[in-house]
């Protein structure tokens, strides 16, 4: 059976479908991300046009949030204060990261910069995570020192707030300027920024993995809330079809992910994590080296 | 090439019967009667494409050099096709109308007979019915430009040269299958019937078919047109709402 999906005027089959967002769903329930930079090529790949596959996958990433959230809240593993306050340095990071965006765009530079920007960034990121969580693997397998030299220079800032949920004592400019960074980098890449935020968390913030994963979604639920009423108010992408068929995988997908982190150790989380984030930058690295890019391609004119 | 694409233009406008005169004087000049099964495709969420069926006689003077080609041709649209640049950067060319859909069929006797120019004129050239800007008509680039756009079609299905189907039924009627595809856009497409003897043009009509939104399919599609944030309410609303009620499950 198939069905036509209104806004992406294309007919799928809704199984596949519902596989498609329960796959990625789970990856957001076990690791706190959102999941979009593995949906959105998924989309791609069967055919949906990227207009919509872009837009419509953070209506998914929403729905799975929400039920993730409620997993980890049962957990007392969302620490809300710690959240908003970085979801507001993650709003104004990203509008101006959307600026920024549209000034590299106009100088014609911005495939090749996003593409060797968001390879680095993976890279660096993936490797350290993987080196990390491997070392601690080998003792305790639980989360990393706290008294980093980051930690110790973070320690001095003033405006110190306290963080019961995540048991921290820190001041509100690392937590405002991680979120504004990671918006500003989510905004320029093109993607939700999850799997930025959530390392960003536990290794320059110290907040213990458990809380990362519910905190993070816990920030993914407005920015993505934010962008599909964007998209679909302003530009018409989001196919809501494509989009409840996609939640309904999502969410069962999302509450299995949630359940299968409960199994692990907080170290074997990250050192999955940093695996997919590494498998993220070796697909980049494919796509810009050695998939053949097509001579031609169609756009509507107006 | 700029005298084809005007003679294209020429005959996409003139009336059938003003086709007949390109027929041989000698020949009898077959009519043509044809009929769609359905004059109207309505999209619905379970629209996963369909077949157009279309009945058609040409009664006089069968032989083996003559035979029917039907093309599914429309809505016409504007489209851009860009190159990339072995060097860097990005070429752009402009078709200010070209249809979205071009599906045709022709029986075996006739299908590979029939000189191009020929077809051009019937209007059953897939890349001549691509039309660039009147400055870009005798572009040295204009095939390989309209090349790429068939090819380009092709690869999204809305463009088949093998899909289309005719049989021959009782009393010199034909019937032709034409498939529809699920991404076809809605809008008024043609479905023309040409009749070929010798390689030459003897008879043409054409039938108007509507693809048009039903059901949920119009509802979605409407809304989000014409009013978005009622519609960017109901995108963000869904989503809290399955959320919410998997969260709601999950806790009990």
């Amino acid at each position: 059976m198939l069905i036509h999906l209104p806004i992406a005027q294309i007919a799928v089959d809704p199984l596949v479908i519902v596989a498609i967002g329960t796959m990625v769903g789970f990856l957001s329930g076990l690791f706190g991300v959102g999941g979009g930079f593995l949906l959105t090529p998924l989309l791609i790949f069967y055919g949906v046009p990227p207009a919509v596959a872009a837009s419509t996958q953070a209506n998914q990433v929403l729905a799975t949030s929400i039920a993730g959230v409620s997993a980890h809240w049962k957990e007392r593993a969302v620490d809300t204060r710690l959240g908003t306050l970085m979801l507001l340095g993650g709003l104004v990071g990203s509008t101006i990261g959307v600026a920024i965006f549209g000034v590299l765009k106009h100088f014609g530079v911005i495939d090749t910069t996003i593409s060797v920007l968001y390879v680095v960034l993976l890279g660096v990121i993936g490797g350290l995570m993987a080196w990390e969580s491997v070392g601690a693997l080998g003792k305790a397998g639980g989360d990393p020192g706290r008294r980093t030299r980051m930690n110790t220079w973070i320690r001095g800032l003033p405006y110190k707030r306290r963080f019961p949920r995540s048991g921290l004592y820190i001041s509100i400019i690392p937590l405002l300027g991680v979120g504004f960074v990671v918006g500003l980098l989510a905004a320029v890449l093109g993607v939700g920024g999850g799997f930025i935020l959530a390392p960003a968390m536990v290794y320059l913030l110290g907040v213990p993995t458990r809380v990362m994963v519910g905190t993070s979604l816990f920030q993914i639920i407005f920015l993505t809330a934010y962008v599909v009423f964007l998209q679909a108010t302003f530009n018409g992408t989001v196919d809501l079809v494509l989009g409840f068929v996609l939640m309904i995988g999502g969410v069962v997908g999302a509450r299995l992910g949630a359940a299968a982190g409960r199994k692990l150790k907080a170290a074997q989380l990250r050192l999955l994590l940093a695996l997919v984030v590494l498998a993220m930058a070796g697909r980049l690295v494919y796509d810009l080296y050695v998939e053949p890019k097509p001579a031609f391609r169609l756009e509507e004119a107006s | 090439m700029r005298l084809s694409v005007l003679l294209l233009a020429v005959f996409l406008v003139r009336p059938a019967a003003a086709q007949l005169s390109e027929a041989p004087r000698e020949a009898p000049q077959p009519m043509i009667v044809a009929g769609l099964a359905e004059d109207q495709v309505e999209v619905k969420v379970n629209y996963a494409g369909a077949r157009i069926v279309l009945f058609a006689t040409a009664p006089a003077d069968e032989s083996g050099s003559s035979g029917l080609a039907v093309a599914l041709i429309g809505p016409s649209a504007p489209a851009e096709v860009i190159r990339r640049k072995p060097t860097g950067g990005e070429e752009r060319f402009e078709f200010v109308t070209a249809p979205a859909v071009f599906a045709i069929g022709a029986e075996p006797q006739v299908a590979g007979t029939i000189p191009p120019d020929v077809m051009i004129e019937a209007g059953l050239n897939a890349a001549a019915s691509a039309m660039p800007k009147a400055d870009k008509l005798d572009s040295a680039d204009l095939d390989m430009w309209r090349a790429a756009f068939v090819d380009l079609k092709m690869s999204q299905g809305l463009y088949s040269f093998d899909t289309t189907t005719i049989e021959r039924l009782d009393g010199g009627l034909r019937r032709a299958k034409i498939k529809l595809p699920a991404n076809a856009p809605p809008g008024e497409y043609k479905v023309r019937a040409v009749a070929f003897r010798n390689g030459h043009t003897v008879g043409m009509t054409e039938k108007t078919l509507t693809l048009v939104r039903g059901g949920l399919d119009a509802t979605l599609f409407d809304l989000s047109r014409q009013h978005g944030f009622i519609y960017g309410f109901l995108a963000v609303l869904l989503g809290s709402i399955v959320g919410g009620i998997a969260a709601w499950i999950g806790r009990r």
